[in-house]
C-alpha cells in the first residue's frame, strides 16, 4: 500500500515512515503544505497522514484540496490540537478519522488499516492471517472456517495485534487502545495480560496456533514463529 | 440601597431639620414681635389710666377700656416703679372663659394714693394672627418642597435610563458570543464616557481572551509535537529485536513517564479551556443513561477489585456541556476506584437534584479545603494531581454545588444541581 505523510517534525515522520514501510508498504512524504500539495496532485495514495499545523499553511486546505478534485484517498489527521471543534471541523470536511498526537505507532497503524478496509469496501472486510479469519464489519472470527466467539473487547484486542503484526506492542499501547486515554489506571496494564490470555486460550481451544509472543514483560507481539 | 433613595434620605432628612428650625425661629420672632407691639399697646393703655385720674380725680372702672382689663390694689407705698410685662392666663368676663394674655404690673400713685396697677390684654387675636401667618408662609413652602421631590423623582429615573441600558448591555454581554458590547445613544457626557470605557473594556477582554485561546492550542502543539516524537521514537526502539530484560524494563518506565506526562498536558490545558470558558456549547444529557454507559465502561476494573457497585438511581436529565458532564463522571468514577481496596464498596445516588458518590478507601478523611486544589494529592496517588480541580471548577462553570464529606471510613462527593432542566 502508498501512503504520504504530511507531517513537518522530522522525528515523527521518519518513525512513521520506518513502521509503516516494514511490512513492504510505501511510504511517500511531505514536510511542508507545498510539498504535499505538488505530492497530492501527482499521486494517489491509499491514505494520507495529514498534520493540521504546517509550517506554510493549514492542513485542513489540503484536505479541501482533495475534496475538491475529488480523489478518493482515504485521510487520517494527526494533530496535537485536541478541542471538539477541530475534530468536527475535520471530520465534516471528509477525513476518515482523527488521531491526537502523542500516539503510538501501533494505533496509528490499526487506524490506517481500518480507514483503507472501508475504504475498499467490497469484499475486503475481511483480514486473513494463517487460520485466522477476521470479518471487521460483522465483527467475527473464524479459525479454520469455525466461528468463535470472543467479547467486544477480546475482538478489538486480536484485530489490533493482527494489523499490528511481526511488531512489539506495548502494554500501554494496548490499554490505550482498548480503553482510551481516560483509562491510566495503575492496574489497566494487568487487564491487558487478563483479555490476552482469554484470547489465547479461546484460539488455541478452537485449534489454533498460539501467536502470541510475551516481549520481557514490556509487551507483545503478534507472530508466526 | 440605591444611590436615589439615599440622595433622597440624606436631603429630607436635610430639609425636614432645615424646615423645623427655621419654622422656629420664625414663630419666635413673629411672636417677639407681637409681644413687643401687646406692651406698647399696654403702656399706652397704663398713660391713659394715669391721665384719666389725673383729670377726673377718680379711678377708671376696672372695665371701663375697650379690649383690656385694669386691675387696681392698693399699697403702703411705692416699691418698685418699674414696669413689668409678662404672660398669664386671665378670666375674660366679656367672653366668659379664661384666654391668655399679657400683662403690664407696674406700682403709681393715682389720687395721691399708692396703687399696684395691673393692666391685662387678651393674646387671643395675635395668636390667631400668628397662626395664620405661619400657615399662609409655611404650607406653600410644603407643597413646593413636595413638587420638587416628584419632579427630582421623575427627572433621576429618567436621567438614568442610559445608565440602565448600558448595565443591561453589560450584563447580555458574552465573551465566548461574536457580539461585543453594544454601546448606547446617548448625549449626556458622563454616560458617553462610561459606555465608551466599557466598550473599550470589552474589546479588550476579547482581544485577550482570543489571545488565550490561540495560545492554548499552540501550547497544546508545540508540547505534544515533541511527546509525539518521543512516543514514536520509543515506538521505533521497541521493534528492534535487541532488547534484553534490563533495557525492556527502562523502555516500559519511559512509557509511563511520557504518557502521565501527555495526562499531565492534557489536563492542565482543560482546565485552561474550562477556565476561559470555551467549553461551553451545551445540551440535553440524560445522566442516568451516561451513568449506566460509563458503570459498564468502567466494567474491568470493578470486577479486578471486586469492588461492590450500589446504585440507586433515577431519572434525571441536565442541560450542559457533554464533554465537562462526561469529565465529571470519568473523574468520579475514577477516583472512587482508584482509591478503593480490594472488596471495597461503591456508591452511586442519582437524585432529580443531586448526584452522590460514597467509595470506601485506602485513605483516611482527606482535607476537604486542600482536596479541589491544583497538584494536591498524596504520594501514593498516581494521578496527576488534577482530577479534582478539574471536578471543582467544571462544578464552579456550570455553577453546581460541590461538597466533600467523610464519615464512617467512606469519602462523599455530592454535586447538587442547582439548575435542573
Amino acid at each position: 500500500m502508498k501512503f504520504l505523510i504530511v507531517e513537518d517534525e522530522e522525528g515523527l515522520r521518519k518513525s512513521i515512515d520506518q513502521y509503516l514501510t516494514a511490512e513492504g508498504n510505501i511510504c511517500d512524504w511531505a514536510s511542508s503544505y507545498e510539498q504535499g500539495y505538488q505530492k497530492l496532485s501527482l499521486y494517489d495514495y491509499d491514505c494520507v497522514l495529514l498534520d493540521l499545523t504546517l509550517p506554510d499553511g493549514e492542513g485542513l486546505q489540503l484536505l479541501k484540496y482533495l475534496k475538491k478534485v475529488n480523489k478518493s484517498d482515504g485521510v487520517l489527521i494527526i494533530s496535537a490540537r485536541n478541542s471538539l471543534d477541530q475534530k468536527i471541523a475535520g471530520l465534516s470536511m471528509g477525513a476518515d478519522d482523527y488521531l491526537i498526537k502523542p500516539f503510538h505507532l501501533s494505533e496509528l497503524y490499526a487506524r490506517i488499516m481500518a480507514i483503507v478496509r472501508r475504504r475498499n469496501f467490497n469484499g475486503n472486510s475481511l483480514v486473513q492471517f494463517n487460520e485466522l479469519e477476521i470479518d471487521t464489519i460483522s465483527k467475527e472470527l473464524k479459525v479454520n472456517n469455525k466461528l468463535v466467539y470472543l467479547t467486544r473487547k477480546e475482538f478489538d484486542l486480536l484485530l489490533y495485534f493482527v494489523t499490528n503484526k511481526n511488531k512489539v506492542i506495548s502494554k500501554s499501547a494496548a490499554v490505550v487502545h482498548i480503553w482510551g486515554d481516560e483509562a491510566d489506571m495503575a492496574d489497566s496494564f494487568d487487564f491487558i495480560y487478563t483479555h490476552i490470555k482469554n484470547v489465547r486460550k479461546k484460539l488455541t481451544d478452537a485449534g489454533c496456533k498460539d501467536y502470541f509472543q510475551s516481549v520481557y514483560g514490556i509487551g507483545y507481539k503478534f507472530c508466526e514463529t | 440601597m440605591k444611590l436615589f433613595s439615599s440622595y433622597n434620605r440624606i436631603l429630607s432628612v436635610i430639609t425636614l431639620s432645615g424646615l423645623l428650625v427655621i419654622g422656629f425661629l420664625f414663630y419666635q420672632t413673629l411672636g417677639q414681635y407681637l409681644n413687643r407691639q401687646m406692651e406698647d399697646h399696654l403702656y399706652e393703655e397704663l398713660l391713659e389710666v394715669r391721665d384719666f385720674a389725673h383729670v377726673k380725680n377718680i379711678l377708671p372702672s376696672p372695665d371701663g377700656f375697650d379690649d383690656v382689663i385694669v386691675e387696681y390694689k392698693k399699697i403702703k407705698k411705692l416699691e418698685d416703679q418699674r414696669k413689668f410685662f409678662a404672660d398669664t392666663n386671665f378670666y375674660n368676663p366679656k367672653k366668659k372663659h379664661k384666654e391668655s394674655g399679657r400683662y403690664l404690673m407696674t406700682q403709681m400713685v393715682l389720687n395721691g394714693q399708692p396703687y399696684e396697677l395691673k393692666i391685662i390684654a387678651s393674646k387671643f387675636e395675635r395668636e390667631e394672627q400668628i397662626k395664620s401667618i405661619v400657615l399662609i408662609i409655611l404650607l406653600p413652602v410644603i407643597v413646593l418642597l413636595l413638587i420638587l421631590w416628584l419632579v427630582n423623582r421623575v427627572l433621576i429615573k429618567k436621567m438614568w435610563i442610559p445608565f440602565r441600558q448600558i448595565l443591561t448591555n453589560i450584563k447580555a454581554f458574552n465573551i465566548n458570543q461574536e457580539e461585543v458590547f453594544k454601546p448606547i445613544e446617548t448625549n449626556i457626557d458622563e454616560f458617553k464616557e462610561l459606555n465608551k470605557a466599557v466598550l473599550d473594556v470589552s474589546l479588550k477582554v476579547k482581544s485577550d481572551y482570543k489571545e488565550i485561546k490561540l495560545f492554548t492550542e499552540n501550547a497544546s502543539h508545540e508540547m505534544m509535537t515533541p511527546l509525539a516524537v518521543i512516543n514514536s521514537k520509543l515506538d521505533t526502539m521497541l521493534q528492534s529485536n535487541t532488547l534484553n530484560k534490563e533495557e525492556s524494563e527502562i523502555l516500559a518506565d519511559l512509557y509511563k513517564a511520557t504518557s502521565k506526562l501527555t495526562k499531565l498536558n492534557q489536563s492542565l490545558l482543560l482546565l485552561v479551556k474550562i477556565d476561559n470558558n470555551q467549553l461551553q456549547d451545551k445540551e440535553k444529557i440524560d445522566l442516568e443513561a451516561l451513568l449506566y454507559e460509563r458503570i459498564n465502561y468502567f466494567q474491568d476494573f470493578i470486577q479486578k477489585r471486586n469492588l461492590n457497585v450500589n446504585t440507586e438511581i433515577s431519572k434525571l436529565s441536565i442541560y450542559a456541556n457533554r464533554s465537562m458532564v462526561e469529565m465529571l463522571i470519568n473523574n468520579l468514577f475514577s477516583n472512587a476506584i482508584r482509591h478503593n481496596y480490594v472488596g471495597g464498596f461503591i456508591k452511586i445516588v442519582l437524585t432529580p437534584s443531586s448526584l452522590l458518590f460514597s467509595n470506601t478507601s485506602t485513605q483516611a478523611r482527606l482535607d476537604p479545603v486542600k482536596i479541589f486544589e491544583r497538584f494536591y494529592k498524596d504520594n501514593a496517588s498516581e494521578g496527576t494531581g488534577l482530577g479534582l480541580a478539574i471536578l471543582k471548577q467544571v462544578c464552579l462553570r456550570q455553577s453546581y454545588t460541590l461538597a466533600y464529606e467523610y464519615q464512617e471510613g467512606q469519602h462523599y462527593f455530592k454535586i447538587e444541581f442547582n439548575n435542573p432542566s
